[in-house]
């Protein structure tokens, strides 16, 4: 951390209370819209000028969502498929991560770069053959299927996420164990796993939020409504003459929150995940 | 696995450990790519082998059937169909153009936002957590609230226009406004990653360089372009690099937004390919729009790819 010092030190105070509270405006403004929205009444939702406070505040939104439609299934598709996949990532990404990181490996930095340009690799350059490929393996609109894709492109990014922790761990640690005589599963599971947990906590939130969030293939794969997950259920709510904001947005307070909070829990590590991310690639 | 033969197993190679650096060195390599193994075998199933197939079918005379694809020889003419293509070519504008604008306000914005929250005293973790609602949202969502807002008779960005005198333009129904609108959707949402990024940045940057600059005199203007942005560099860079590569694959806000409408004015790349293949079934220009995308980025990831061998040279492997 840097230490100065200010000159003008009050201007700097007041100004910088009144640029705070627009960042507050400009990120709160939205949401605030988003959950006022959630408790109008649909004839309410339709008022010019809107109405800038929902009155009377009601709740029929969120049990249509429930009940006129499908959103519980949805919920419970995205939460099967976001909680394997990202299972599958941390268990398998682990043990890469492991080798990348501490292992002597040969052709490991092209490997590295590899994973690195998969992870930003458009979807849209891949979503036509993996359509075809899970047609034929009769695994369109199933769990299977999107777990599948989703295991594997958000294993390039936890690599590099639990790489990076796993660079971090004394070498000492693990030749200890191995003197010891611990095999080297034993070792990752005893020594390393527990140094690399905060890596896994980052790799773990991340992999998950972009399974929950996830959209174009979701959309391609899994078009049964009984198969539908979150985005895909809340794109189709709409028909072309009349869109359900009040249904749509109770669905959305209901959809951001689990992932608000498990964000908001684990945020040390998601901040670390996106500088690390970012910063060491 | 047993005590015993897990003793077994690592008595006849406990000794040469110390004594034989090199076959110690072989044996661990093995169980490295044992481990990477998995990881590398799905990544490679689901990614390499169907960008791989997109290619394919972008150079053949791909016919889809109810039973699947056959692929009828090797031909150029999906690519010599696109690259002609008077659709194509806006798309390719248009995308290029869309991530331009957004990552230079996202960039300048995202820094300003740092800033502020850099000199914050108190509730900087609650500014946080308030920046990652909006990057942890489904974009759909984020799509969704946008076109309320944006709604032509009762959405609250027309009753503020009209009320600043603006009158009450139809935002999504004309190409410029819809444009606007769908930069500013994507702007509201990536901005507080952006400004997180930069936070970091600022935060690990060494304090003594500027006591130096406040002992030498230096205004907090100058101290802030030729201290702070140079030393910020490989920070920001990175992460324009990845907010460009991920917004040159636009697809979920303009797809639910306003449907690459009005006329095809928001069709990006992304737009442009998934509705040749999905919509119209045809398969060969529409891999041939995925592979021209997928060919850009690659592009633009081996173009940066010196400032990353930096960076990785750095972590020490």
């Amino acid at each position: 951390m840097r230490n100065r010092k200010r000159t003008g030190w009050h201007r700097v105070i007041n100004g910088l209370n009144i640029s705070a509270f627009v960042v507050v405006l400009f990120v709160g403004l939205p949401l605030y819209w988003l959950i006022a929205s959630s408790f109008k009444t649909a004839s309410n939702l339709g008022d010019s000028p809107p109405q800038y406070f929902p009155n009377p505040i009601s709740v029929q939104n969120y049990h249509d969502a429930f009940v006129t439609y499908d959103f519980g299934i949805y919920f419970r598709n995205s939460l099967i498929i976001s909680i394997v996949a990202t299972a599958l990532v941390l268990t398998v990404g682990t043990m890469a991560g492991y080798a990348l990181g501490r292992l002597p490996m040969r052709g490991k930095f092209s490997l590295m770069v590899t994973l690195l340009i998969i992870s930003v690799f458009p979807a849209i350059a891949v979503v036509a053959p993996l359509y075809l490929l899970l047609r034929d393996l009769g695994w369109l609109n199933s769990y299977q299927g999107l777990i599948l894709v989703y295991t594997a492109f958000n294993l390039p990014f936890a690599i590099w996420i639990l790489r990076n922790y796993m660079l971090g761990i004394p070498k000492e640690m693990e030749e200890t164990s191995r003197i010891d005589g611990a095999g080297p599963i034993r070792t990752v599971w005893t020594i390393i796993l527990p140094m690399a947990l905060p890596g896994v906590f980052t790799a773990g939130i991340f992999c998950f939020t972009a399974c929950w969030t996830e959209f174009l293939f979701a959309l391609t794969f899994n078009s049964a409504n009984n198969y539908r997950t979150i985005p895909v259920g809340i794109a189709e709510f709409g028909t072309v003459f009349t869109v359900p904001y009040g249904t749509i947005f109770a669905a959305s307070v209901v959809a951001v929150v689990p992932i608000g909070i498990l964000v908001f829990i684990f945020r040390k590590f998601v901040i670390s995940g996106l500088t690390s991310g970012a910063v060491k690639g | 696995m047993t005590t015993i033969s897990s003793a077994a197993e690592e008595a006849p190679v406990a000794a040469p450990l110390v004594g034989r650096p090199d076959v110690n060195r072989k044996r661990m390599a093995r169980l490295g790519w044992m481990f990477a193994a998995p990881a590398l075998i799905i990544v490679g199933a689901v990614t390499i082998f169907p960008i791989i197939y997109s290619v394919v079918i972008s150079l053949s005379n791909a016919e889809v059937s109810g039973n699947g694809i056959s692929l009828n020889g090797f031909t150029t003419s999906n690519y010599s169909l696109v690259l002609k293509n008077s659709t194509w070519h806006y798309a390719l504008a248009f995308t290029i153009i869309y991530t331009l604008v957004t990552v230079i306000v996202e960039l300048v914005l995202g820094t300003l936002i740092a800033l502020v929250l850099e000199r914050l005293t108190a509730g900087r973790g609650a500014m946080m957590a308030l920046l990652l609602i909006p990057w942890s949202m489904i974009t759909v969502i984020n799509a969704e609230l946008w076109g309320y807002i944006y709604q032509g008779t009762y959405g609250v960005a027309d009753a503020v226009l009209n009320a600043v005198g603006l009158g009450s333009p139809n935002i999504l129904g004309q190409s410029t406004s819809a444009i606007i609108g769908l930069m500013i959707a994507d702007i509201w949402k990536t901005t507080p990653f952006v400004a997180i990024i930069v936070l970091a940045g600022l935060v690990m940057l060494p304090g003594d360089v500027y006591e130096a600059a406040e002992v030498d005199g230096s205004s907090g203007w100058s101290t802030f372009w030729r201290i702070t942005v140079p030393l910020l560099r490989p920070t920001l860079a990175l992460a324009v690099l990845f907010r460009v590569l991920q917004a040159f694959g636009l697809f979920d806000l303009p797809y639910v937004l306003t449907n690459g409408g009005p006329g095809t004015a928001t069709t990006s790349l992304a737009i442009l390919g998934y509705n040749a293949i999905f919509k119209n079934l045809s398969y060969g220009p529409g891999a041939a729009v995925a592979t021209t995308t997928a060919l850009l980025v690659l592009l633009g990831c081996l173009l940066s790819l010196r400032t990353f061998r930096v960076q990785v040279g750095k972590e020490g492997n």
